[in-house]
Formats: structure tokens, C-alpha cells, sequence
């Protein structure tokens, strides 16, 4: 009987918690990254591992459809839930950044128009500064909105920088540096305590190992 | 298809309606209901109770703002503070009624039935440990699984930071981190803001300080807590051993994290969590200032929960099957006999359907007591077996009996 659901986010983040996983001895030998399964039971079948979209990793855990997630902070913040963030895992490390042709200045600027994926991490960041802004929401190859003034600037995260170099923009400004987190069901927590904290204390040793 | 079960839903929802009664009567509480218009201005004085935009409003003739009732405690605790000066004694209400909150998220309905009680008394452990004791046997009654109760004290987080020299948006982060537990964020943060390094301490701590009782009270000892605060932990205590006594324990958690965004509560909190269902099913907790409001001392304690959630959570476990029911089929030149018998029947205290004729449905319960009048015999059918008759008077006697043989 499984006693965990785990939601993962398809892709590199999914690999990285595995690997994570698999030190602090949970291990998926049936996981093949070039397979379609979303349903996955590790080796001792008390872990069952889904995987989604990572938008959706957020709501199946509010909802509690999965008791434990991991999720990029760039979506808990674009999307507060009510849920707990317990563990930050050190994985899928980036950064929250406005971005834009390199003579753009934006410290003197009352109004700028911001073309993200992120409209609410956005808005927030610019409020703050007493920029009032036109939010512009898109949801892909934003860093061509400069390119062709639908906006001044964009807002999004930034790994390496290299999409934004080849495209000719440059980070004007960091917001907030972003990094996979673990995150857990309030009810999962409170009625399978004792599993939840066993699972996160084998983690946390693993991530104490790693620093 | 069976169309008796397209309201299937609507008596399971009775059904659980009917238990939660059962259980608020045994402790000895009143039903009550209030004005499905209340006062707009009502919900502005109290600061933060609910978010105004989940408000349904409706202006009346005179152009005054009216809201459908969004909640049920603050319309009774008005209610209260206009009847009496103060209160010289106990007072034990309950309520089942719809209330009206539009939500963000458009899958919600906007009325949604809560069932709750308020208990106006002092705060005392042992009032307080009754009321997590009612909401615990409610939840038992129901036949949830799992069921936990997560303890805290609003007090334990304002107290902590009560003297502390942050803004409220400092505040409101601050509680966020706490409220979700991000034990990675919050440590730096709190370095980012003017607090003592011996408050920062503990304030780090909270998110830690979850789970059984015993444990949490163990690692409690090991810190260093004002005089203040040492007194909401010696209470949290003792409503736990109450509990105890109760044989109610294994169903507790404490969370001295745990910090509810009703703005007036203020002593101990909870809230219930049942397997299947992902959120609170039950929250609740004392909220001695908000007679204060209404300019009357009204010390009280609840807590309420949502049917339509109640509903849910024992969906995932599967309906439990209707109860038998007692059917009369009769045709045309039957319909004197059958309208007396009917009539004997109800007076005689039973439940009875009068059909004029007898569907498949009726049959697939075979607990179902079916009574028949046809042209070539008048029988009784129950439990697959078929017994004529001819006189009223021996049906409700095969009746009595057979119910009797049951017990």
C-alpha cells in the first residue's frame, strides 16, 4: 500500500528530486525519463510518484491529491496556495530578473509597459519601486516583446542569461533569486505527521551533506 | 437509470445534518437562526473579518447597503450584545444555515451551509477542551477517518511579537512565512528586520513547534519563554489532559505556528482534518473581544463547518445505502382501502409511500416494505416473502411483530 503521493513537475526538476530522492533512499528503478507513464511506485511501493505539469504541482497538492510537491519558487510566488514550503532543495537554482535592450533605463521611469509570463510577480515588484506599469501577459519567447516595443522591459527567470544574450538583452535589474522547494499538504501533514517528517529529516540530511 | 438517485446527494446531505444536530444537542445546545439580510456597516466594524469583496450586497428601498448573511457568529454576538448588559451566565447556541460568500475560485457555490455553535462563558480549560471535544465527537459521529485536530493559541504569535518595532507589512510577511512553515526563508528574513536575537529565536522556532503533544510540549521545555507566554502553554496543557479524559488524544496535534486570518480570535485556536480531504473540514476558536465591538463583554468560544465539504469527504468513502421504506401500491378501484391504510399507517408512526404502481426500484431494495393491493390478493412483501391479508388491522400487527422480532 502506498502511504505518499508525490507530485513532481515533468523534466530536468523531476530528475534532479530523484536523484535527491535516491540519496536519501528512496529509489525509482522504474523511472525512464524517455517514458510516457505519469504513475510511478518506488522500490519499496510505499512512495507513488505522479507527475505533471509544473503549473499544476501547486493546485494537486492544495487539493490534496498529492500529499508532498516540489515546485519551483517562481510559481509559488506567481500563485500563493495554502499550503506548507518545508524543505528549499538547493536544485533548479535562478533568478527573477527585468530584462531589456541595454541602453533601457528604468530607475527614472513613472511608467513602464512589462511583457511577462509572470503578470503577478510583476506587478508586485514594480508597485514596490512606485512604478506604475501595463502588464502584458505571454506565455512564451518573451524576450521578443522588446525586440519589437510591444514593451519597455520583461520580467522573467533567468539561469545562465544565455537566451536573453542571444536575443541582444541584458538583466537591468535582479528581483529575487528562486530555487526548487518542497512543499506539503496542510491535512497530508497533520494526519501522516509522522511519515511526512521521517521523509523530510532523510532529506534534509541528504541537502546538509551536499552544503 | 434509478432516478431516486439523482438526490441521493441531497439525503446524505440531510443525513449529516441530522448527525451534527444529534451531537450539538447532546452538550446541551440550542438551536438558533439569524436574518438572512444583515447590516453592510455590521461587517465593516469588525476589522478584517471578511474580505469585503466576498460580500453579496443588496441596497433596499431607502438606499441603505445590505449583505446576505456572510457569517452566523458576529450577527449572534450583535444580537447578544443588544440583549443583555452582561453576561451572568452560560449560554450554549447552535446554527445550521447557509451562508454567502462569493469566492475567487468560480467551481465554488457562493451559498455554502455551515453548522456551528458558539459558547458564550468565560475562557476556562475546561470549556475550551469540551468544545474540541464536541467538534471531535462530530466529526467520530459522521464516520470520518483520520480525524486530527490541530491545536493553537493566537495569543502565542501576538504575544511574541507584540513589542516588536516592524510595520504591518513586515508583520503580514512575517506571518506568511510562519503560516506556511518556510522555516528556509524565514530565518533570513528575520535577520532583514530590528528584532532581538533571544525573540528571533523563538519566533524561528515556530514552525517546528508541530505535532503530537507530548513531543511538542517536550521541546517547548528547552526554551526560554516570557511569563506571559509560559501561561497560554500551561493552558494549552491542561486542555490536553482534559482532552485526554475524553479519550480523544490519539486525535490531537498541537501547532503553535498556527495563526488564523480571523482577525478576532484570540486564545485558543483549531482546526479538524479528516483523511480524503485536503483542507480543513472544521475550524474554530475563542474570540473574547468580539462582544467588545458591540460595547458588551462577551467571552465565547466555537467553531463551524461546512456540510458541502462533509459532504465531500464521505463521497471518497462511498454512499451509505438508503434506508428501507414502506410502500402502499394500490390500483383505481383500491384507492379507499389504500388511502386508509396509508393514513393508519402515518398515525401509527411510520414513514409510507403510496405509489400507484410498483416500480423496479421499490424491489431492489429488499428491505423495503412493500404492501399491495390487487384484484386477486392484498400481500405483504418483506424480506422476499409474500403474506396475504385482508384487514387493516393485520397489517399493522405483521408490522409491530416484525419489527419487534428485529430488535
Amino acid at each position: 500500500m502506498t502511504l505518499l503521493t508525490v507530485a513532481l513537475a515533468k523534466g530536468r526538476i523531476a530528475e534532479k528530486s530523484l536523484l535527491l530522492f535516491k540519496s536519501a533512499g528512496v529509489h525509482f528503478s522504474s523511472y525512464d525519463k524517455s517514458s510516457r507513464k505519469l504513475v510511478i511506485i518506488d522500490d519499496s511501493n510505499s512512495i507513488k510518484l505522479i507527475l505533471v505539469k509544473a503549473v499544476d504541482v501547486p493546485t494537486y497538492v492544495e487539493k490534496g491529491a498529492a500529499d508532498i510537491g516540489v515546485i519551483g519558487k517562481d510559481i509559488l510566488l506567481e500563485d500563493p496556495r495554502d499550503i506548507y514550503e518545508l524543505l528549499d532543495l538547493g536544485i533548479g537554482n535562478c533568478k527573477f530578473a527585468v530584462a531589456g535592450l541595454p541602453e533601457t533605463e528604468i530607475g527614472h521611469q513613472s511608467f513602464l509597459t512589462v511583457a511577462s509570463k509572470y503578470p503577478t510577480v510583476s506587478k508586485r515588484h514594480f508597485d514596490r519601486k512606485g512604478i506604475r506599469t501595463d502588464i502584458i501577459k505571454l506565455n512564451g519567447s518573451v524576450e521578443l516583446a522588446p525586440l519589437i516595443g510591444l514593451a519597455d522591459v520583461i520580467v522573467d527567470i533567468v539561469e545562465t542569461g544565455s537566451t536573453l544574450k542571444e536575443n541582444g538583452l541584458v538583466v537591468l535589474e535582479n528581483i529575487v533569486d528562486i530555487s526548487a522547494r518542497l512543499i506539503v499538504n496542510k491535512a497530508s501533514y497533520a494526519i501522516k505527521n509522522e511519515i511526512i517528517k521521517q521523509f523530510i529529516s532523510d532529506l534534509t540530511t541528504v541537502l546538509e551533506v551536499r552544503v | 437509470m434509478n432516478t431516486q438517485h439523482v438526490f441521493e446527494r441531497h439525503e446524505q446531505f440531510q443525513q449529516v445534518i441530522d448527525s451534527i444536530s444529534k451531537r450539538f444537542t447532546s452538550y446541551g445546545y440550542q438551536r438558533i437562526t439569524t436574518a438572512a439580510f444583515q447590516n453592510y456597516n455590521l461587517y465593516n466594524n469588525v476589522n478584517r473579518s471578511i474580505n469585503q469583496n466576498e460580500m453579496i450586497k443588496v441596497i433596499d428601498f431607502t438606499g441603505e447597503v445590505l449583505v446576505l448573511r456572510p457569517d452566523v457568529t458576529i450577527p449572534i454576538t450583535l444580537e447578544l450584545a443588544n440583549t443583555i448588559e452582561t453576561l451572568s451566565e452560560e449560554l450554549r447556541f447552535y446554527y445550521i444555515q447557509e451562508v454567502f460568500r462569493q469566492s475567487f475560485e468560480r467551481d465554488k457555490n457562493i451559498g455554502r451551509t455551515q453548522a456551528g455553535v458558539e459558547y458564550f462563558c468565560e475562557t476556562s480549560p475546561q470549556a475550551d477542551a469540551e468544545v474540541i471535544a464536541l467538534a471531535c465527537h462530530v466529526l467520530k459521529d459522521l464516520g470520518l477517518k483520520d480525524i486530527k485536530i490541530e491545536i493553537g493559541n493566537e495569543a502565542f504569535f501576538s504575544l511574541l511579537v507584540k513589542d516588536l518595532a516592524v510595520s504591518k507589512s513586515e508583520l503580514n510577511q512575517l506571518k506568511e512565512l510562519i503560516q506556511s512553515k518556510n522555516v528556509a526563508e524565514l530565518t533570513p528574513y528575520l535577520e532583514t528586520l530590528p528584532i532581538d536575537e533571544s525573540v528571533s529565536e523563538v519566533i524561528q522556532l515556530l514552525p517546528l513547534l508541530y505535532g503530537n503533544p507530548d513531543e511538542v510540549f517536550a521541546k517547548v521545555e528547552e526554551v526560554n519563554f516570557s511569563i506571559e507566554t509560559e501561561m497560554v502553554i500551561k493552558h494549552i496543557k491542561k486542555v490536553v489532559s482534559l482532552l485526554k479524559i475524553y479519550e480523544l488524544g490519539k486525535h490531537l496535534t498541537i501547532d503553535l505556528g498556527l495563526i488564523n486570518h480571523m482577525d478576532y480570535y484570540s486564545g485558543i485556536i483549531f482546526q479538524g482534518y479528516v483523511s480524503q480531504f485536503g483542507k480543513p473540514v472544521l475550524m474554530g476558536g475563542r474570540y473574547d473581544r468580539l462582544g467588545d465591538v458591540f460595547g458588551t463583554k462577551l467571552p465565547a468560544i466555537g467553531f463551524a463547518c461546512e456540510i458541502e465539504s462533509i459532504v465531500q469527504a464521505l463521497d471518497s468513502r462511498g454512499f451509505c445505502p438508503t434506508s428501507p421504506e414502506m410502500f402502499v401500491i394500490f390500483n383505481e378501484e383500491h384507492t379507499t382501502d389504500a388511502i386508509q391504510l396509508t393514513t393508519l399507517l402515518r398515525n401509527n408512526g411510520y414513514n409510507v409511500r403510496s405509489c400507484k404502481k410498483r416500480y423496479d426500484w421499490i424491489d431492489m431494495n429488499n428491505k423495503n416494505v412493500i404492501i399491495e393491493f390487487s384484484p386477486l390478493m392484498n400481500v405483504i412483501i418483506n424480506d422476499s416473502k409474500r403474506v396475504p391479508f385482508t384487514e387493516n388491522e393485520q397489517v399493522i400487527n405483521y408490522i409491530r411483530e416484525t419489527k419487534e422480532s428485529r430488535q
